[in-house]
């Protein structure tokens, strides 16, 4: 698999490295996703560009609390994170059983979001969160939510000429949050599904839900029936079963048949639901 | 298209010269006959290819030769002895092929690094990315606890 290696040392000159009508130049941070689709033989790529120059990594608050990870950061410098362990921890918790250590140390989250495998374990947990990526392209930035992000199966908003360079998540505030991942395999296995919950509690009742489902379907999903059911009133848990799945074309793969997965979110997002009220008390 | 990189192999300093699609595997077995980095499953899965670069274990069989240029690079067959962890698994009989066993010596010596006194959950935890065809995993445990038991006593 001949290609070329560019290793570009600033942001403009990696953009202008890129090319918007050849999808064969990719970016490729920590390489772990596009070494396994090249062995497979899915991507030819003529040109990669790294990342890796470009001083793309590190983490920090922002100045309205904000969580701010550069793309370069690696998965495991996150998990590692006491400014993520203390502020969000259900992403350190989420980045435990992703995958192996090994992977982790290498596997970048701008690389994580731009693969876009609705396998995925991050994409859920950061839009049930609200979180938003910058994508930088020649004429210059945008910020989008996490959600956006995804399109169909390994699909994505970001065009061919453009590069998430960072992620923000907004802080927790009153909420509290689990992830969910159900593997049919090993613990650190690709989730049959995930669940992804944040809710803000006030006693009894649930002031604002957000409510997002990976693995399932061709990309990560919100459950806006299962919100609108969660907040303002005490939990109606039949209520939840119904619509937990009839928003959803849940599609069979290796690790599960639709069925299955669709009996799997409704124990899940119970499960989910109490996690994340025993972390409010 | 090959190009000249240089990084330091086990302490010293070489260069070699790679083609940009080739693993570090390749190229530790290709240009300096090291061979205790193996690939197996070539997916990420197994650790059987695990090598050290700046400090972190990487599966080498998905981690292009070119971003270990200027770094360092460690593999098994750094040292002249034995340390604690080998000689652990040598005591324990924590091998049959040995197939695996530089992959998971590389990750146990990461892994009492971050956890002095592991407990079996995190032992199992950690090393959840080293698979032993030979099913040694008991015996493996046991190596990880007397190594951290010899790392505490010296
Ligand atoms: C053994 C194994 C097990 C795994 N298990 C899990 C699991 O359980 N759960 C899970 O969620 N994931 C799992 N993964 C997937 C892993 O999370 C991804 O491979 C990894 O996050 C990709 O990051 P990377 O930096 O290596 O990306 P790369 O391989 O470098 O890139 C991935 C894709 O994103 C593009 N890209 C890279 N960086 C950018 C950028 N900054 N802007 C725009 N596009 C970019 C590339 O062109 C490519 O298309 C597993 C992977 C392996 C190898
Ligand atoms: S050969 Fe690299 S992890 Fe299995
Ligand atoms: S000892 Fe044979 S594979 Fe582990």
């Amino acid at each position: 698999m001949p290609f070329e290696l560019a290793e570009p040392r600033s942001l403009r000159e990696a953009i202008a490295s890129l090319d918007a009508k050849d999808p064969s130049v990719r970016p490729i941070s920590g390489g772990t996703a596009l070494m396994l689709m090249m062995k497979a033989g899915v991507l030819r790529p003529s040109r990669l560009v790294s990342l890796g120059k470009l001083g793309l990594a590190g983490i920090r608050t922002g100045p309205g609390g904000e969580l701010r990870v550069g793309a370069m950061t690696s998965l495991r410098t996150i998990e590692k994170s006491e400014i993520v362990r203390k502020g969000w921890p259900v992403i350190a918790r989420t980045l435990r059983t992703l995958a192996n250590v090994r992977v982790r140390n290498v596997a970048t989250v701008g690389g994580h979001l731009a693969h876009a495998d609705p396998h995925m374990d991050l994409p859920p947990v950061l839009s049930a969160l609200g979180a938003r990526v910058t994508i930088a392209g020649a004429a210059g930035e945008r910020s989008i939510p996490v959600e956006e992000l995804g399109t169909g199966y390994l699909e994505t908003s970001i065009r061919l000429d453009e590069l998430i360079t960072l992620l923000e998540v907004p802080p927790l505030g009153g909420r509290s949050a689990a992830y969910l991942k159900c593997t049919t395999r090993s613990a650190d296995d690709w989730p049959a599904v995930g669940v992804a919950v944040s809710l803000d509690f006030q006693g009894d009742s649930i002031r604002e839900a957000s409510v997002v489902i990976g693995a399932a379907t061709d990309k990560p999903t919100r459950l806006a029936a299962v919100e609108r059911i969660l907040v303002g009133r005490k939990l109606d848990e039949n209520l939840l079963d119904e619509a937990a799945t009839q928003e959803l074309s849940v599609e069979g793969d290796l690790h599960g048949s639709a069925a299955y997965k669709k009996q799997l979110i409704r124990v899940y997002l119970r499960r989910a639901i109490h996690e994340a009220r025993a972390q409010s008390r | 298209m090959r190009r000249s990189i240089q990084f330091r192999l086990n302490g010293e300093a070489v260069s070699a010269q790679v083609a940009p699609h080739e693993t570090l595997v390749e190229v530790l077995q290709d240009a300096f006959g090291l061979f205790g980095a193996r690939e197996s499953c070539g997916q990420g899965l197994c650790g059987c290819c695990t090598v050290v670069v700046n400090g972190r274990a990487v599966s080498g069989c998905l981690y292009l030769a070119s971003f270990a240029e200027g770094g360092e690079v460690s593999t098994i067959e750094a040292g002249s002895r034995l340390d604690a962890v080998q000689e652990a698994f040598i005591e324990c009989g924590s091998l049959q092929c040995g197939f695996c066993t530089p992959g998971f010596i590389l990750m146990t010596r990461q892994l009492l690094e971050e956890h002095p006194e592991p407990d079996d959950d995190t032992i199992r935890h950690y090393l959840s990315g080293n698979l032993c065809r030979c099913a040694a995993y008991p015996q493996i445990i046991e190596a990880v606890k007397l190594a951290a038991r010899k790392m505490r006593q010296t």
